[in-house]
């Protein structure tokens, strides 16, 4: 090829891509081209760590070795995938499936009808409870969940003499028996890019004294955050803060996971995602108990976020999308998945087979005991609620004797989210 | 003469294509984009559905809103103390670094290293250097009294090296001759730099003026890497309120304003500074 014809191929091609882009609608900024080949379903996936993807990867491969609908995955950093989840569902050649989680922000989806009624799908999941289907709609296919408690390590309560509490009475004896053999009981890792986790805590108070109706109805607008009601949750907590790790707001979610395995920290409030993280000796060790109970007239709640898939409303490959989602709420589809992960997460069809570890057994226990399951502050409400939870919950931690200016602010704050 | 004016009139077709082509990708991805953010900062829009239209009513909310406020002071401070103490720390490494020494280019480069860090990596090294137990007690990010200045400190730390390479350039362009004829005259240091240094660095002055008005506007990585705008908003500034307006709470119409607020800021700093520098000259 001579520079002439060179040059002349590459301004042709520079035109072209104007043109196209021209055509499209401005404001469907699609980052990255997303292979239509025909019948094949894309997955856009947020699962990036590693583990994860390679057990979305063994899902999908399991799925093309059956050698009907084929899929494929689409992996983006899960930052850039949530502030361009409506720039990809609004495009005109949107993805097929997601992966993502049910909550407000899929509902709103739901409502201006950008999302798929993939209810026939839900007919071959009879086996699956109903709290499942509560949650899911007609729009989403729950593959995986998990856990939150306070994570330990068996050798360091051995060493200490301690045992896992039952009541609320019995934790802060525990705190108290720990702060006196020189260890910070309750880690806490609010700091740096997750404040997020501080709403663990606020979760875990709302639904264990107003219980998780209460709490749904608290982050759907229908309560507000300056209400006695939720300003007593803060009494409980503020017993507990003395035990808390005075840099919980200074260290962030890793810090404070390495902090509870070296045993500086006697405890973590977290979920059991912390343990893909861990190193692998580690993990023989790790243990976790329930929230204590402070109200036992309130029916247990538990935190169990659960996630999946769902599908784009414009996808041209219904069937074959729809095969892939009947096959990913398998028990053989989901144990696939947990094989090839970390396998701290639990499959949400009822016979599948979990990773088989003690720790997982009993997680799965632990959220079957629970009458009710939350599945997290931004999961129940929304993405853009989560910020004013993290302004506020920080600022408790740091300055408690602020709370009543604080549960007013928060309460400004939602509503401004609400009202857009 | 002839074969210049033919040079010009000839332009072969295809380099004015290479010319129209840019532009046309320029104008329609980003001064349209541009444009059409003014018209969203008049509507309310989440993203998904039509935008509404809601005239002003995204700057008069800015009124009331709280963390507005904060995130504008704190750019003001930004502003003065990054861009302040950037030219200044720019300016004095420069002159201090200007003379060929032995070694002289080891201690530029050195200072020169931050720019060509990300300033993500860059806010990882302070976070650690932060962490508490460190060299303080508790983090200073974590202390919202104390926050916006944690995170000013690598900002800064990247931002002198940069001024200190534009009026390194500038000094260069210096002739000679004039410090010859000063030192003649029997100035002082003092003295050369204020009539001969200062006067000669107009241009640079200018351009470096540019610069860290822009830059400090436009800081984000840092702060966002850092502390999210956090504790509490503590440490928010424009771009992060902008940032987590548009894409965490969705809000686009309201983020739109904040970005027109943005622009106006750096546009009028920078225009009123060029009118007046141009009147002088």
């Amino acid at each position: 090829m001579d520079r002439r014809h060179f040059l002349r191929v590459t301004a042709a091609a520079g035109a072209g891509l104007l043109v196209s882009g021209t055509a499209s609608c401005a404001t469907s900024a699609s980052s990255g081209p997303v292979t239509q080949a025909a019948g094949t379903a894309t997955i856009q996936s947020n699962l990036s760590a590693p583990a994860a993807k390679a057990a979305i990867d063994a899902l999908v491969k399991a799925f093309n070795d059956k050698k009907g609908a084929q899929a494929s995955v689409n992996t983006v950093a899960s930052e850039t995938f949530r502030t361009q989840l409506p720039s990809y569902l609004t495009s005109a050649n949107p993805p097929d499936l997601f992966t993502w989680y049910p909550g407000a922000l899929l509902k709103g989806y739901e409502e201006k009808g950008l999302l798929l009624d993939i209810s026939d799908v839900w007919q071959t999941m009879g086996d699956y409870p109903q709290s499942f289907k509560t949650l899911s709609g007609k729009v989403f296919v729950p593959t995986t969940y998990y856990w939150w408690g306070f994570f330990y390590r068996k050798s360091n309560f051995a060493k200490w003499g301690v045992t896992p509490p039952k009541t609320w009475t019995e934790f802060v004896e525990l705190c108290k028996t720990l702060q006196g053999k020189g260890v910070i009981p309750l880690g806490m890792g609010a700091g740096s890019d997750s404040p997020w986790t501080a709403s663990s805590w606020f979760d875990y108070f709302n639904i264990r004294v107003n219980g998780a109706g209460f709490h749904r109805e608290l982050l759907a607008g229908k309560q507000k955050f300056d209400d006695p009601k939720v300003k007593a949750i803060f009494t409980p907590w503020r017993e507990v803060l003395p035990y808390t790790d005075p840099n919980g707001t200074a260290i962030g979610f890793q810090e404070a996971t390495t902090a509870m395995l070296q045993g500086r920290t006697g405890m973590l409030l977290t979920g059991a995602f912390f343990a893909d993280a861990a190193p692998k000796d580690a993990i023989d060790d790790i243990d976790f108990f329930r929230f204590p109970i402070i109200d036992p007239n309130v029916p247990l709640a538990e935190e169990g976020p659960t996630d999946g898939f769902f599908a784009s409303a414009k996808s041209p490959h219904v069937k074959e999308l729809k095969e892939f989602l009947t096959y990913a709420a398998t028990a053989e589809g989901q144990e696939a998945y947990i094989k090839a992960s970390s396998g701290t997460v639990l499959p949400t069809h009822p016979n599948a087979k979990d990773s088989g570890t003690p720790l997982v057994t009993k997680g799965r226990q632990h959220l079957k005991e629970a009458a009710e399951i939350t599945q997290f502050f931004n999961r129940d409400s929304s993405d853009a609620l989560q910020p004013t939870a993290d302004a506020a919950l920080v600022k408790f931690l740091q300055q408690p004797d602020q709370l009543d200016t604080i549960l007013t602010t928060w309460q400004k704050a939602a509503e401004q989210v609400w009202s857009s | 003469m002839t074969s210049m004016t033919r040079s010009f009139t000839r332009v072969p077709p295809i380099l004015l294509l290479f010319v129209l082509i840019p532009l046309l990708v320029e104008g329609f991805w980003v001064f349209w984009p541009a444009v059409q953010g003014f018209w969203l900062a008049l509507t309310n829009w989440d993203g998904v559905s039509p935008p509404r239209f809601v005239g002003l009513d995204n700057y008069a909310r800015m009124i009331d809103d709280p963390v507005f406020h904060t995130a504008v002071t704190n750019t003001a401070i930004w502003l003065v103390l990054f861009g302040g103490l950037s030219a200044v720390g720019g300016l004095g490494m420069a002159v201090l670094l200007q003379k060929e020494r032995r070694g002289v280019g080891i201690y530029r480069a050195a200072l020169f290293v931050p720019v060509v860090f990300s300033l993500v990596a860059t806010s990882l090294i302070w976070q650690v250097l932060y962490q508490p137990g460190g060299i303080f007690d508790s983090s200073p990010l974590a202390d919202p009294d104390t926050a916006l200045h944690a995170v000013l400190v690598p900002a800064l730390w990247r931002q002198v090296g940069y001024v200190m390479v534009l009026y390194l350039a500038g000094l260069k362009g210096i002739d000679p001759g004039l410090y010859e004829a000063a030192t003649l005259d029997g100035a002082t240091a003092w003295q050369k730099f204020r009539h001969i240094t200062w006067p000669q660095l107009g241009s640079v002055n200018s351009v470096v003026l540019s610069v860290i008005v822009i830059d400090s506007l436009r800081s984000f990585d840092v702060v966002w890497s850092m502390t999210r705008g956090g504790p509490y908003h503590s440490s928010e500034l424009l771009s992060t309120y902008m940032y987590s307006t548009a894409f965490q709470s969705l809000k686009l119409g309201y983020a739109s304003a904040l970005a027109v607020v943005i622009f106006v800021l750096a546009f009028g700093v920078i225009v009123t500074y060029l009118v007046r520098a141009f009147r002088e000259n």
